[in-house]
C-alpha cells in the first residue's frame, strides 16, 4: 500500500511551478499538445473495429484519472473513493436518460455532475478533517455506502443488474439532432477531456492550485501563512469529484448503462493505480498511465486468459520499483510550466 | 474557555481606552497557563510587549518559551488565561486566523517548502493576503505579488536566490528564507523562534543586522540562546523559568539579576 502513497521523493523532481523567467507554456508544449490531440482524433479512422472503442474508453478513464490527480498528485490526498463520484456521474446521467423523452444529452450531462456534485461535497465535508491513511480509508469508505446503496435500493437502481437506456443524440436543441457514430462520439468525448485537461492545468497553476501544491509540500506551513487549509482542502475534492463525475456521464453514453460495479473500490484502486503508473502531478501522466495499464490488462488478458492479472501485478511492482516517477514522471516540469 | 476571566494582580491595570489606544501594548498576556496533562509548561505567564520594542524571551531548555510562541501564534490553545493582541483577545484562535490579525512566526526548526522554488516560497504566502481564491488566471498573471515577493526576498538578502529550490540553499539562507516568509505575510508581530540557531558567526551578524533592520516597520518577540545576540537587539528581555517569569528588565538589569545568574546565565 505505501507504494501508493506519493513517493518523498526528492526535492530536484517534486518541484512547484513557479519558475521565474518561464513565461508560460513554451511552443514546444503546445505543439506537442496539438499533435496528441490530432492523433487522438485519427486514431478511430486507422484502428480495427475493437480497439476504436477501446480508444474512447481510454480517454474516458484517462479523465477519471486526471481528476484523482488533482487530489492525490497536486494536493497530497490519496482518494480511494474515486468510483463513488464516477459511480454517481452515471447513474446521474442515467436518471435524465430514462425520465426525460428524448434523451438529452445535456440534461445528461447536467445531472449526473449534479449527482457527482452532491455527493462529493458530502464526502468532502467529512473526509478532509483527516489526513494521510486516514482520509483515504474515509474516501473509500464513503464510496462503499454509496455502492450498498446504489446495490440494495432496486426499485429506483435497478439493484445489482444496474440501469440500461437508449443513447442521446448529439444535439442542439431547435437547431439540428444526429446519433452519435461510432467515430463522433470519439471525437465528442475527446473534446470533452481535452477541454478537461486544459481546464484542470489551469486550476492547477492558478493561486488556487498552488495552495494546494503547498499544502502537499508542507500543510502546517501553509496553515501558519494564514490559510484556511481545510477550505482549500473541500473545494479541491469537489472539483476532482465533479470532473470524476464527468467521466462517469461520458462511460454512461458510451456504454448505455449504469451498474453498481463501476461504484465499487476496484475501479477507485485502478484509479490509484493510474496515477502511480502515469506519474501523479502531471495531469496527462495519470491519462498516459491509464492508456498502458488497461492496454496491458486487454493484451495479457489475450496470451494468459484467467491468469493476465499475474504479469499485470509483477510489470506494476517492477514499475514501482524501478520507475516510481511513473511513465511521464521525468516531464513533470515541463508539463506544469 | 479561550476567554477565562482570569485576572492576575500582575497584569498591567492602566489600560483605558481611548486616547492612550496607541501607546497600550500590542501584545498583553494575563495569566497564560498551558498544562499538558500533569506538567505546566506556562503558569500564569502575564506579559506586555509595547509597539515597536524587540522583546527577548529567554530562559533554559523546557522553560516554556517555545510553547509561549505556539500559545500566541494558534499552535496550541492555551488552558487558561488571555492573550490580547491588538486589542483582541486571540487566544485559541486557530493559526490561520492569528495569520490573518498579523502575527507572524519562524520556525525553531527551518519549515519551508523545500520542492518550491526560493520565490514561490515567499510568493504563496504574499498571495494568502490576495486573490487566494482565484481558480481560472494562472498565478504568474498577478503581477503585484510577484512584485512584492521580490520586494521581500530582496529585503532578507535572497533576491539572487529567487530562482534557486529552497531545498538547494544553505542553512543560514534557510533562515533568512523562514524569515522572508514570515514577513511576506505583513506582519505587525513577528515572532522569531531561535533565528541563529545553526548559523556561523559571519551570518549570524548579518541575521542580527536584518532583524534589527525590519524592526524599524514592527514589534518582534525573539527567543534566542545566544545571549550575544540577544543583549545586542532587545531592550527588554523577559526570563522564563519552569514556565513562570523570574525576571523583566533591561539587557543590562538582566544580566545583573543574581537568580538569573543562578538559573540561566552561568549554567
Amino acid at each position: 500500500m505505501s507504494a501508493l502513497t506519493p513517493p518523498a521523493a526528492s526535492a530536484e523532481t517534486r518541484v512547484l511551478d513557479t519558475r521565474p523567467g518561464a513565461e508560460g507554456p513554451s511552443a514546444a508544449y503546445w505543439t506537442a499538445f496539438a499533435v496528441v490531440v490530432a492523433l487522438l482524433a485519427l486514431s478511430p479512422l486507422v484502428l480495427p473495429g475493437f480497439w476504436q472503442r477501446f480508444a474512447t474508453e481510454i480517454l474516458i478513464w484517462g479523465l477519471l484519472a486526471m481528476s484523482s490527480d488533482l487530489l492525490i498528485g497536486y494536493t497530497g490526498m490519496v482518494s480511494f473513493g474515486h468510483s463513488a463520484f464516477f459511480g454517481l456521474g452515471m447513474y446521474g446521467a442515467a436518471a435524465a436518460l430514462l425520465a426525460v423523452r428524448p434523451p438529452s444529452l445535456w440534461l445528461a450531462l447536467l445531472t449526473g455532475l449534479v449527482a457527482a456534485a452532491v455527493v462529493a461535497m458530502f464526502v468532502a465535508f467529512f473526509s478532509t478533517r483527516l489526513r494521510d491513511i486516514y482520509f483515504s480509508i474515509t474516501t473509500l469508505v464513503f464510496s462503499q455506502i454509496f455502492y450498498v446503496i446504489i446495490f440494495t435500493w432496486t426499485e429506483v437502481t435497478g439493484g445489482e443488474n444496474g440501469l440500461t437506456f437508449r443513447q442521446p443524440p448529439f444535439a442542439i436543441p431547435g437547431l439540428f439532432s444526429i446519433p452519435f457514430t461510432r467515430n463522433g462520439l470519439h471525437w465528442f468525448v475527446l473534446a470533452v477531456v481535452a477541454l478537461s485537461y486544459l481546464l484542470l492545468r489551469r486550476i492547477t497553476q492558478s493561486p488556487f492550485g498552488m495552495v494546494l501544491q503547498s499544502i502537499r509540500e508542507n500543510e502546517p506551513r501553509t496553515r501558519a501563512i494564514g490559510y484556511h487549509v481545510e477550505r482549500y482542502k473541500i473545494v479541491a475534492v469537489m472539483l476532482s469529484g465533479l470532473f470524476a463525475g464527468l467521466a462517469g456521464v461520458l462511460y454512461a453514453i458510451q456504454n448505455k448503462f449504469a451498474a453498481p460495479d463501476f461504484v465499487l473500490f476496484l475501479i477507485s484502486g485502478e484509479t490509484v493505480i493510474f496515477n502511480v503508473m502515469g506519474g501523479m502531478g502531471t495531469l496527462v501522466g495519470p491519462v498516459a498511465g491509464a492508456a498502458f495499464f488497461l492496454l496491458m490488462k486487454e493484451v495479457f488478458s489475450r496470451v494468459f486468459y484467467e491468469y493476465y492479472l499475474i504479469p499485470v501485478g509483477v510489470i506494476f511492482t517492477l514499475m514501482v520499483i524501478f520507475l516510481p516517477q511513473g511513465l511521464l514522471g521525468f516531464l513533470r516540469r515541463r508539463l506544469n510550466q | 474557555m479561550t476567554n477565562g476571566p482570569l485576572r492576575t494582580p500582575t497584569a498591567p491595570a492602566a489600560h483605558g481606552r481611548g486616547p492612550s489606544a496607541v501607546d497600550a501594548p500590542i501584545l498583553r498576556t494575563e495569566a497564560l497557563t498551558m498544562r499538558f496533562g500533569g506538567l505546566t509548561a506556562l503558569n500564569r505567564v502575564s506579559l506586555a510587549v509595547p509597539r515597536g520594542e524587540i522583546r527577548a524571551i529567554i530562559g533554559p531548555n523546557g522553560a516554556g518559551k517555545s510553547t509561549f510562541f505556539n500559545c500566541i501564534t494558534g499552535v496550541l490553545a492555551p488552558t487558561s488565561g488571555r492573550i490580547v493582541f491588538d486589542g483582541d483577545d486571540i487566544a485559541g484562535l486557530p493559526p490561520h486566523r492569528i495569520s490573518k490579525k498579523a502575527i507572524a512566526r519562524s520556525y525553531q526548526i527551518t519549515n519551508i517548502l523545500p520542492g518550491a522554488t526560493v520565490l514561490e516560497n515567499v510568493r504563496i504566502a504574499v498571495q494568502s493576503r490576495h486573490h487566494s481564491w482565484s481558480l481560472l488566471r494562472h498565478h504568474r498573471a498577478y503581477g503585484d505579488v510577484i512584485e512584492r515577493a521580490r520586494v521581500v526576498l530582496a529585503s532578507v538578502g535572497l533576491a539572487d536566490k529567487a530562482a534557486e529550490l529552497a531545498a538547494n540553499l544553505s542553512h543560514g539562507e534557510q533562515r533568512n528564507l523562514e524569515i522572508g516568509i514570515a514577513l511576506a505575510t505583513e506582519p505587525k508581530l513577528l515572532c522569531l523562534d531561535e533565528p541563529t540557531a545553526g548559523m556561523s558567526v559571519t551570518e549570524t551578524h548579518a541575521t542580527v543586522e536584518l532583524i534589527r533592520r525590519i524592526a524599524a516597520d514592527l514589534t518582534i518577540l525573539i527567543v534566542e540562546h545566544d545571549m550575544e545576540v540577544v543583549m545586542g537587539l532587545a531592550r527588554t528581555i523577559t526570563v522564563l523559568h519552569y514556565g513562570e517569569v523570574l525576571a523583566e528588565g533591561s539587557p543590562a538589569e538582566i544580566q545583573a539579576n543574581a537568580r538569573v545568574q543562578e538559573v540561566y546565565l552561568k549554567t
